[in-house]
């Protein structure tokens, strides 16, 4: 079959893998010679999605928040920082323009090498007076040519292995997590702050739905960069929009004016 | 107005917002994006599999693949949602029946193009609402065998070996039933 198919359905058929057999073979073959047959099968993907919408309603344990959150975390230290939609995804690795370099410089040089040595060869047919001398530079050229040849092996071999170092240790990006409930209070955990320098503290804010942000305490770093506030004095049954946390001159201010260190805002 | 506040996100973040947001290393648009469709993704992996915890699996990876492939995420190419229900289907079968239709080259491309957006609570209630009207309003073998195609991940022939049907009726069915909702999704 060569024609559209007969069946404006099928696509949305063939997408949730429903055509078999011949019927499915035809539908290929068309997609396989016509454009436009294809683009309207991406767009039969989503109507198709929809029936997952009819599935009961059910909730997986709250665990499994807290799971795919932690896998993130992992991923996110693991390779930081994570794919990023342009810069990243095309970045590689520093090292391999040097490479790359070293073994155009290395090709070129051989292949010079290469040349220098054949002229040189036949030049000795040619200049029997200073034909000692110039064996030796032949010689010489060899051995680096062997050399340049060498390297090249150990670059291009399918079984060299390619070890990238980086600096011991990635500085740990700052994070910091609230708990709080607007009748019972405010529990607030940090991690991997850096240490401030001295006549500086850190200052949680609740920053309500209305209004200037709240004082919700001054806390420090210890020295792994851990930092808490439990249970701040805060006015009850306060709606919060956001949490933040910024560095302030020890003592604290009653408005923020430092830098912000971590934001959050209420989902 | 004080500097924080300024700063503030809308109260409605948007997907590909979060997404950003993701790419940058931020936990908190994780977390927005799992409570507004991971109960979503979750519901359509358990109703598949009828199992909470493999249904638990296929939801965590599926987040999982989420930011590992965010950086491909195109909002002008599709929505995320249609992605996410597309994976979950797709994972979900796979697992069910030891297929492979999720799992080759880049999720991305798995993107529906020009989908449906529910990232708003109340379009995603309606949708949901829509479907349900939508599939109930078919005839029982209709309905059947779109539910067959669905959430079991059968084949034409295998549909019509389950209920015992002619081939050529459940085609039939099948396709009118498609029909059928097609125009109920479009309207």
């Amino acid at each position: 079959m060569n024609g559209h198919p007969q069946f404006a359905e099928d696509f949305e058929l063939y997408t949730l893998g429903v055509l078999d057999g011949d019927d499915k073979a035809a539908f290929e073959a068309h997609l396989a010679v016509c454009a436009e047959c294809r683009r309207e099968l991406e767009g039969t993907r989503s109507r198709a999605s929809l029936l997952g919408l009819a599935a009961v309603q059910a909730s997986p344990r709250p665990e499994v928040r807290e799971q795919v959150l932690d896998r993130f975390r992992v991923d996110r230290r693991a390779k930081q920082p994570l794919q990023a939609p342009t810069a990243a995804r095309y970045r590689r690795s520093p090292w391999t323009p040097l490479w790359a370099a070293a073994a155009v410089v290395l090709l070129v040089a051989a292949a010079w090498l290469e040349r220098e040595n054949r002229r040189l060869e036949a030049g000795l047919a040619q200049l029997q007076a200073t034909h000692v001398q110039l064996e030796a530079s032949s010689r010489e050229l060899e051995e680096e040519s062997a050399r340049a040849q060498a390297a090249l092996d150990v670059l291009t071999a399918p079984e060299t292995i390619q070890v990238e170092l980086a600096p011991v240790a990635a500085r740990p990006v700052p994070h910091g997590k609230a708990f709080y409930n607007a009748s019972k209070g405010l529990l607030f955990y940090a991690a991997d702050l850096p240490a401030l320098a001295a006549g500086h503290t850190y200052e949680l804010w609740l920053i309500p739905s209305e209004g200037a942000p709240i004082d919700a305490g001054l806390f420090n770093a210890d020295l792994r960069g851990n930092g808490e506030v439990i249970l701040p004095a805060l006015p009850r049954g306060l709606t919060a929009k956001a949490f933040a946390v910024t560095i302030e001159p020890v003592g604290g201010v009653p408005a923020p004016t430092g830098p912000k260190v971590l934001i959050g805002p209420v989902s | 107005m004080d500097p924080i506040a300024r700063q503030e996100p809308a109260r409605q973040d948007t997907d590909e917002g979060l997404i950003r947001r993701i790419l940058a290393g931020d936990e908190t648009a994780l977390g927005t994006l799992y409570d507004r469709y991971g109960g979503l993704v979750y519901s359509v992996a358990n109703r598949i599999l009828r199992d909470t915890g493999a249904a638990e699996e296929v939801l965590q990876d599926i987040f999982h693949q989420l930011w590992r492939a965010a950086a491909g995420f195109d909002a002008a190419r599709g929505s995320l949602s249609s992605w996410l229900l597309v994976m979950a289907r797709n994972r979900s079968i796979d697992r069910l029946r030891r297929r492979d239709l999720a799992s080759a080259g880049d999720p991305m491309d798995l993107m529906p193009a020009s989908g449906f957006n529910l990232e708003n609570e109340a379009a995603r209630n309606e949708m949901v609402a829509q479907v349900r009207r939508a599939l109930g309003s078919l005839p029982e073998g209709q309905r059947q065998a779109m539910e067959l195609a669905y959430f079991e991940g059968l084949t034409q022939t295998e549909i019509a070996a389950r209920t015992g049907d002619p081939l050529g009726t459940v085609k039939t069915r099948l396709r009118t039933a498609m029909a059928t909702l097609k125009k109920a999704f479009e309207s």
